[in-house]
């Protein structure tokens, strides 16, 4: 199966609503074929304009997550948690109703989170994600959507930092709609190596994201494309690869994302240039999309 | 042929001597030690540095909310200058001839006012505190971080833009591989752009642990160092992988920092030193 190629709204507008879905047109323009957009204000976005616009540009849509401090399913307060899963249950039915296949991100606490904890204060912290993921991942596998969990670097989340621990978190979970989305650029900070991480996370790969070292476009820094890209057809990958970087204007997550600057020339041209490079590796490696089945 | 030093701020609360030791152990040129004089003196650290025969390269300033060089708080900015040059006077107490310099605290990332006023309050306290060093034979080294420790200044270019507008011999720049992997496009053509400008150099790979253990190529890095006829130290400064170091180093928990990644770190750039016949 050939793998989509999609752009992150984070690069168009945030946070994304309605009315930014006419983006669509450009988007699609530069060859994606898949949006993924970020709920970031579940009451600025329907599932009905999304479908309609969907289908008028002719775009796949992806469903991802923003998860600031009141979106927190492993806090200490159960309120808190309460929160966090509704807010992922609503997350979930866009998914349903837009045939995401799954909803993305890093799920398991609020983004920006980086304390010392004891090991037992971390071990409850983890229980909670668990417990709260399996009541999660219930609701979702019954509307047919899985969950894919993403790994962030350390200055972004003190929980789960590799693919390791992702893995690790999925098996604790140990059910069959929750794997991992994988982030070249937290990747490019808490991995030895990527090809070893991807091998040893195989099974678990449901989405992929790619952003360059500095988030910056892809193709002009220092990820090591060749490599990630190899592996993944090692290991016969077949899903969407999502381009993702960051307007400085983000607020749901602005702390975490920490992009004081811009890293491109322009956001336009971040995703076009990186359309043009991403497909070009995904050409290059993943046997599905070869030319002339090469 | 490069010289090397180790930062000994990862062996947190051990006997300055143990540390002292170890790197004497296993061949290091010079200790780097953090500057706190008001917690560890000069003769306390002179005192073990003398037994093993070992020279300080340089002092690593700790940046503090109340250590910011850009704070709005004008009596913050001069307490900040007045460190600075109590590390400088550290720095000539224990034989070091660089201080390390970033205008905002640690894990400051947002402007307090507009960018341009913080900018030129940076220049200005590093102008003052540069002339200092250089009345005193030490150098002050301007270190990006990156985007979550600080706004200000993140790549090695804008350090080196600050560096050209404070115009004085008394400062350089650094560089630091952890953060250039984060923020840089092409670690070795930025030590290029710094050539003369490089004043001091941190080694650790993309994970912040020793060169070796992350995907960082440093062949290139090492040959651009040697190219631009770098005369300064190479220091790994290598920290645990968490957003509070200081509470991992406080808690101990970090052994791998001690023996282990003291003595792989100079063995994996002495041999590419070998590789690319530099030595």
């Amino acid at each position: 199966m050939k793998n989509k190629i999609g752009l992150s709204t984070f690069v168009l507008a945030s946070p994304f609503s309605d009315n930014d879905l006419s983006l669509m047109g450009k988007v699609k323009s530069m060859g994606y074929e898949v949006l993924e957009i970020c709920i970031e204000d579940p009451s600025i976005l329907t599932s009905d304009a999304m479908n309609v616009a969907a289908k008028n540009y002719g775009l796949d849509i992806s469903i991802c997550g923003a998860f600031g401090p009141d979106r927190d399913i492993s806090h200490e307060d159960p309120t808190i948690r309460a929160q966090g899963i509704a807010y992922l249950n609503t997350c979930i039915d866009f998914a349903a109703e837009v045939g995401s296949p799954f909803v993305s991100g890093p799920m398991y606490s609020a983004t920006g989170k980086t304390r010392l904890l004891s090991p037992a204060e971390r071990k409850q912290q983890f229980d909670w994600a668990v417990e709260s993921i399996v009541i999660v991942a219930t609701y979702a596998q019954a509307k047919g959507v899985k969950l894919a969990i993403e790994p962030l670097n350390r200055f972004e989340t003190d929980l789960i930092n590799t693919l390791e621990q992702g893995v690790a978190l999925c098996r604790a979970v140990s059910l069959d709609n929750v794997g991992l989305l994988i982030d070249t650029f937290h990747m490019h900070i808490e991995e030895k190596s990527l090809s070893e991480s991807i091998r040893l996370a195989a099974p678990y790969i449901f989405h992929v994201q790619v952003s360059e070292n500095d988030r910056g476009t892809p193709g002009k820094g220092q990820v090591h494309w060749d490599e990630f890209f190899a592996t993944l057809n090692e290991i016969n990958y077949e899903g969407m690869i999502v381009v993702e970087s960051f307007l400085p204007t983000v607020k749901e997550i602005a702390r975490a994302v920490s992009l004081w600057r811009s890293v491109a020339p322009s956001m336009d041209a971040l995703a076009s240039d990186g359309f043009e490079f991403i497909n070009s590796k995904v050409v290059q490696h993943l046997k599905e999309n070869k030319i002339n089945g090469a | 042929m490069l010289k090397y030093a180790y930062n000994m701020l990862v062996y947190g609360t051990e006997p300055i001597e143990a540390g002292i030791a170890r790197l004497a152990k296993f061949g290091y040129d010079f200790a780097e030690i953090v500057g706190e004089p008001d917690q560890i003196t000069a003769a306390q650290y002179n005192e073990a540095l003398s037994k093993y025969n070992l020279p300080v390269s340089s002092i690593v300033s700790i940046y503090t909310p109340e250590r910011d060089l850009v704070s709005s708080n004008a009596a913050i900015r001069a307490n900040t200058v007045t460190y600075i040059k109590g590390n400088i006077d550290f720095a000539v107490a224990v034989g070091a001839k660089i201080v390390t310099l970033t205008p905002t605290a640690c894990m400051k990332i947002k402007a307090e006012v507009n960018i341009d006023q913080e900018w030129a309050w940076a220049v200005e306290g590093a102008r003052e505190a540069a002339h200092y060093a250089h009345d005193h034979g030490v150098r002050l080294a301007l270190e990006p971080w990156n985007r979550y420790e600080t706004y200000l200044v993140n790549r090695l270019e804008q350090s080196i833009q600050m560096v050209d507008e404070v115009d004085s011999p008394g400062i350089g720049v650094m560089a630091d591989t952890f953060h250039m992997s984060i923020e840089d496009k092409d670690i070795p053509a930025a030590i290029r752009k710094a050539g003369n400008r490089l004043a001091h150099v941190h080694l650790a790979d993309s994970n912040r642990a020793a060169p070796g253990e992350g995907f960082l190529d440093f062949t290139p890095i090492v040959q651009a160092i040697a190219d631009i006829n770098y005369q300064g130290v190479c220091s790994f400064e290598l920290l645990p992988a968490a957003g509070d170091i200081w509470g991992v180093l406080a808690g101990g928990k970090a052994p791998e920092f001690l023996d282990p990644y003291t003595e792989s770190s100079i063995k994996y750039i002495k041999n590419i030193e070998k590789s690319l016949g530099l030595i």
